[in-house]
């Protein structure tokens, strides 16, 4: 098992005809991805790898039960789509866009909320699977092995080389999910923790946090109540970053004493969380103790 | 995109909120020209992103222009916070009763607009409500229907509880229309924050935002085109700013040595922490999603600028971008100028192979463990020093 997306979960691509949309909708497909239909308005009847594309959603939901859509839209116009893919009845979203509008961010996430839906993103590379063979996004997927690790990261980049070196000391991953690098996002790292703990394939997770935002210490909030028994890991970036300044991710700023490595590990070491101080230190801890 | 106190004023105004009469003026005659238009004492505020204004007594009051006049060429040209002074607002000065605080901000996560309240408005309100929360109201807000008629009664009650005597009774029906409005302008113009600090209530008339505090989220700047601007930097530096952000390059000058060229945050943070935890310094970063042959040969063209990058690091794990395009980018920028620092790269992923015969063709052994590539930069630094 794996959390969020399996093998039987049914995909829709906003965005399908752009070239980094079809050159992923390709490498989606050959990964097991179940993309049953597209949508770009004026390109309705065309197809993309063999996938039928829709004029909308309306229609493309009207000949096709879909469960998920993969966003392939630019930042400026997101949040019409996803309003669209929300209220068609879509539950998961993975939302690519970096520098989406703060203002539209909330208000996707609002009507996510009130429909029950789960939005990963913005500013991810998506999520994979490896034990279902899905994938919803742009992960490079020949790092990525099935196994007993869920990951849940804010970053994408810091994510292919974490992930790597698991798989490379044999720790194969149950589902990794980019949460997004934004100061708002869908999904945090407290849900993706709770859906871990109800995952039996799920043995332990990894948490790839950096400086600023509160995702962190609520995760740690989290396991300190109790509410998870698996053992967890973290690594987190930023331990030398310049204070007021963003750092590539708009979530990733640290204010004044808020938002710092110091504190965020302060808090998940109390709650229990095995914290590595570098990339290498997290994975000789996750081998040594899930015995690989 | 934090605005000037005069730009917020005039935006406040456009949406109901009430602000004293004020003038905005570059020049000592400008000055002289707006107290003298205002007929009345005045306060001159310095126009800064920066806070803290007043506790660097930065801002001065004066009974007639000639004194403006003066106090605005003792605070022209002084620097706050780095920003040089340019511009000052000139603003009746008002007799107050009694401040309060007034702000709609984003709870980043809960993912919902945030609207607070207290009655101890002016310079230490947060020192303030962090000393006594009792005395800070925050309401969540649904970004979609904004500030209700339930809590727009409520934050006025709050206000209201703690202020006895009430200077006049239709006070309650304006604060709430206030918040309502602040909202308005919140979700106008794409704000991370709106706040009145203080908003002062007078012998007679409206509540008066004394003070007015405008950020725009950077990533909505493109729907108020007409309010972007250099305002803390310089013209030069804003310009870059501007270019680097078309480019998606986040580039951020350190005091170290160790240039490093990037893609991802999240990895360029990691990189950075791994050079100090072996004891090197970073010169400076950039972190770009432009991994391709003539993204990096452009990216080069910045470090190569750059006085004190001793050594440079590049990193790239390609799982999207190809390492043989990332080689040829550093060699076309070989084969155009001499680099002034040790090159030390970092490759694996897609083509690696292919890429790590275009280097080493070229002098430079590339690393595929990142941690070996650290030790290497930090080495390379003490031989070059």
């Amino acid at each position: 098992m794996s959390v969020l997306a399996f093998n039987h979960t049914t995909v829709l691509i906003q965005g399908i005809t752009g070239k980094t949309a079809r050159h992923h909708t390709k490498n989606m497909l050959a990964y097991g991805t179940r993309i049953l239909a597209g949508v770009r308005p004026g390109s309705g009847g065309e197809e993309v790898e063999g996938v039928p594309v829709y004029d909308s959603v309306q229609e493309a939901c009207r000949d096709h039960r879909l469960d998920a859509s993969v966003l392939f839209i630019p930042a400026a116009s997101v949040k019409q789509a996803a309003l669209d893919a929300l209220r068609h009845g879509i539950k998961l979203l993975v939302i690519h866009a970096e520098h989406v509008p703060l203002h539209d961010a909330m208000d996707i996430i609002e009507e996510a909320r009130k429909r029950e839906a789960t939005i990963i993103g913005p500013n991810t590379p998506g999520m994979i699977s490896p034990p279902e063979k899905v994938k919803l996004g742009f992960v490079p997927s020949a790092y990525f092995k099935p196994g007993p690790v869920g990951v849940a990261s804010r970053s994408g980049t810091l994510t292919y080389e974490l992930v790597s070196r698991l798989t490379a000391a044999g720790l194969g991953q149950s589902t990794v999910i980019g949460v997004g690098g934004d100061r708002v996002v869908g999904l945090r790292f407290a849900q993706a923790l709770k859906l871990f703990e109800l995952d039996p394939q799920t043995l332990a997770v990894l948490l790839i946090g950096e400086i600023g935002g509160s995702m962190e210490e609520e995760a740690g909030e989290l396991i300190a109540s109790g509410g998870i028994q698996k053992p967890v890991f973290a690594y987190l970036a930023g331990h030398t970053a310049p204070e007021g300044q963003r750092v590539g991710h708009a979530g990733a700023i640290i204010n004044s004493a808020s938002g710092t490595t110091q504190g965020k590990i302060r808090i998940l070491e109390q709650a229990g969380v095995s914290v590595g101080r570098t990339i290498a230190q997290v994975v000789e801890m996750m081998r040594a103790s899930l015995g690989c | 995109m934090r605005l000037f106190e005069y730009e917020a004023k005039e935006i406040f105004s456009k949406h109901n909120i009430s602000v004293p009469r004020s003038r905005y003026a570059e020049s000592q005659q400008g000055v002289f020209e707006a107290a003298r238009i205002l007929n009345a004492p005045v306060v001159i505020k310095p126009q800064t992103t920066t806070k803290a204004r007043g506790k660097a007594g930065l801002i001065r009051f004066a009974d007639t222009p000639q004194e403006a006049a003066q106090c605005f060429s003792e605070i022209m040209g002084r620097t706050h916070g780095g920003e040089i002074i340019r511009g000052v607002l000139v603003e009746e000065k008002v007799k107050t009763c009694k401040e309060f605080f007034l702000a709609v901000t984003v709870d980043y996560t809960n993912a919902v607009p945030v609207l607070l309240g207290s009655p101890l408005g002016g310079v230490d309100v947060e020192a303030d409500a962090k000393g006594n929360p009792r005395m800070l109201k925050k309401i969540r807000l649904s970004p979609s229907e904004g500030v209700t008629q339930g809590q727009a009664f409520e934050m006025a009650d709050f206000l209201c509880a703690h202020t006895s005597p009430l200077p006049w009774h239709h006070l309650h029906e304006e604060l709430q229309e206030l918040t309502r409005s602040l909202y308005r302008v919140f979700r106008a113009y794409d704000c991370e924050l709106v706040e009145i600090n203080p908003l002062a209530l007078t012998e007679q008339g409206p509540p008066l935002a004394l003070d007015a505090l405008i950020t725009i989220d950077d990533e909505s700047q493109f729907r108020h085109p007409e309010l972007v601007r250099p305002r803390a930097q310089s013209q030069e530096e804003f310009a870059r700013e501007q270019e680097f952000k078309k480019r998606g390059w986040t580039y951020i000058p350190l005091e170290g040595e160790i240039g490093i060229l990037s893609s991802g945050a999240g990895i360029t943070m990691a990189i950075l922490d791994l050079i100090h935890f072996n004891g090197g310094k970073a010169a400076n970063f950039l972190d770009t999603a432009q991994m391709d042959r003539k993204g990096i040969y452009d990216a080069f063209q910045i470090f190569h600028k750059s006085p004190n990058t001793k050594v440079l690091l590049v990193n790239i794990f390609a799982g999207l971008n190809r390492c043989d395009e990332l080689a040829l980018g550093i060699t076309d920028y070989l084969r155009d100028f001499k680099a002034p620092f040790p090159i030390v790269v970092r490759m694996i992923g897609n083509k690696d192979q292919e890429g790590r015969a275009i280097l080493e063709e070229a002098g430079i052994k590339p690393f595929p463990s990142l941690e070996e590539a650290v030790a290497k930069a930090i080495e390379e630094v003490r031989c070059v020093s």
